[in-house]
């Protein structure tokens, strides 16, 4: 496709891919990994309290690890973007890659899901019956959305 | 002073297991002796720390037998059979350390050490020691001719079994999912030790304040099964292509910040300073700078995984 081609052929693609230095990409895949760690570190963190780990543990007083979550999201974002440019015409193709997406999609749609109706109605009402259910299926998309972009590295 | 060399490292540490792993049977014993729960929790402290230090043995072990396997009067099935029993030694002293964690962290919250844990762990210890005094034993006869009374442990040649690096290095070559498989399982163990280090560590710095430290205590297993799963799958990598990070220098950095991380794992478990954190109590100054310290071991232990290919050497 001929916008992937021009993608790859930009100015800062190319930096990315071929820079002679360590601040191209591996500092950009190692900011990459920190924000795989925050994110799905963060929730995992949640969803093992919503599955039922430490009930003495307060769920609103997690509030903070959203912070840590969006926060490894927008960096993955901004460097994930970085590292898809680089290699747009080879990404852009690939059933892995996109399948990968698909289930960080899910991932945050699921966090969001969690942070209202969890977190946010916490207040009004004692427990949402859906949350294990919820906190199960971000555990799930994000296993398999960095087992997918792991794999990206081998295939 | 000459610069100090990874073989050379190894030759410092190494009587640490063999020696370590007997003073804490002795010091486990000697606790059951004197009914003496502090002295037991000890014990089990020494016995952590002992496992810790084994790491760094291990891991510099492969580079001492390349820089030796070369020179006269070496036999490399002296080596290989060393490092079979190293191998063994370092699996079982892994083991006994992680289950000496669990009934710390078991009995931060009872008056005295559960007893099933610690039976597990004094068991584990005996073999563990017998096996580390084996490995020390052949390693020793690697170089020091006048220690031997008959044949070498070597003369029985290349060592066989299953667990052994030739046979695992085999297994990675063999199923060519197995690598790429581990290193998905290792990001996950990366993830999972990496929140709950934050969860525990941001607390203590004053996010979270309505949540006790003992509450967050609770999720300690957690980082700690992510720490271990990490150090399986990071020791197949090790043991099946060991010469990708003997002569890389952000693997030694790695392993100098993954002590780091699991000496603090330990403080995070025992010490009374943050155990004692109440809801919406503010942690002393030097608890936060540990704290901090955490995070910053486990984030430096990224950072050099990472840069393993592109600071080192390795592919």
């Amino acid at each position: 496709m001929a916008i992937l081609t021009w993608l790859e052929s930009s100015s800062l693609s190319t930096w990315v891919r071929e820079g002679e230095t360590i601040w191209a990409f591996p500092t950009i895949l190692t900011l990459h990994t920190f924000g795989m760690g925050l994110l799905v570190g963060a929730g995992a963190v949640i969803d093992l309290r919503l599955l039922g780990i430490g009930r003495r543990l307060t769920v609103g007083a997690l509030r903070p690890m959203f912070g840590v979550m969006w926060g490894g999201f927008w960096l993955n974002l901004v460097t994930g973007s970085m590292l898809f440019a680089a290699d747009a015409t080879r990404r852009g193709t690939d059933p892995l890659f996109m399948t990968k997406l698909v289930f960080v999609a899910i991932g945050v749609s699921v966090i969001g899901l969690i942070r209202r109706n969890v977190f946010d109605a916490q207040e009004e009402t004692a427990a949402v019956p859906y949350e294990k259910t919820l906190a199960a299926l971000s555990l799930v998309a994000w296993t398999a959305a960095v087992t997918m972009g792991r794999l990206l590295a081998y295939v | 002073m000459g610069s100090l060399t990874i073989p050379h490292v190894h030759l410092l540490l190494n009587h640490v297991p063999t020696v370590g792993s007997v003073a804490a049977l002795g010091l486990i014993l000697l606790a059951l002796a004197r009914r003496d729960d502090h002295l037991l929790r000890a014990s089990l402290e020494v016995l952590f720390v002992v496992a810790l230090a084994t790491l760094p043995v291990y891991l510099t072990g492969a580079a001492a037998g390349t820089a030796i396997e070369a020179l006269d009067g070496v036999s490399v099935d002296a080596i290989r059979t060393h490092e079979t029993a190293a191998l063994l030694a370092f699996v079982w002293m892994q083991i006994t350390g992680f289950i000496a964690w669990v009934a710390l962290w078991q009995g931060r919250r009872l008056p005295h050490l559960p007893r099933a844990s610690v039976g597990a762990v004094l068991l584990l210890s005996v073999i563990t020691m017998g096996l580390m005094a084996r490995a020390a034993a052949i390693g020793g006869e690697i170089r020091h001719p006048e220690i031997l009374v008959g044949p070498a442990a070597a003369a029985a040649g290349a060592p066989t079994g299953w667990l052994t690096s030739a046979t695992i290095a085999e297994f990675v070559s063999q199923y060519p999912w197995a690598w790429p498989a581990a290193e998905a399982l290792h990001f996950l163990g990366l993830c999972l030790v990496l929140g709950v280090l934050l969860a525990v560590n941001l607390r203590v710095l004053g996010a979270m304040k309505p949540l006790s430290f003992a509450a967050l205590h609770r999720l300690l297993p957690w980082g700690m099964l992510g720490f271990g799963l990490n150090l399986v799958t990071g020791m197949l990598f090790f043991v099946a292509a060991a010469s990708q990070y003997t002569e890389n220098i952000a693997f030694l950095w790695k392993v100098v910040f993954l002590v780091v991380t699991g000496a603090h794992f330990l403080y995070l478990t025992v010490f009374s300073g943050t155990w004692s954190l109440e809801v919406d109590a503010d942690a002393a100054p030097l608890d936060k700078l540990v704290a901090a310290m955490g995070i910053g071991s486990w984030v430096g232990v990224i950072y050099w995984g990472r840069m393993l290919p592109f600071i080192g050497n390795a592919f």
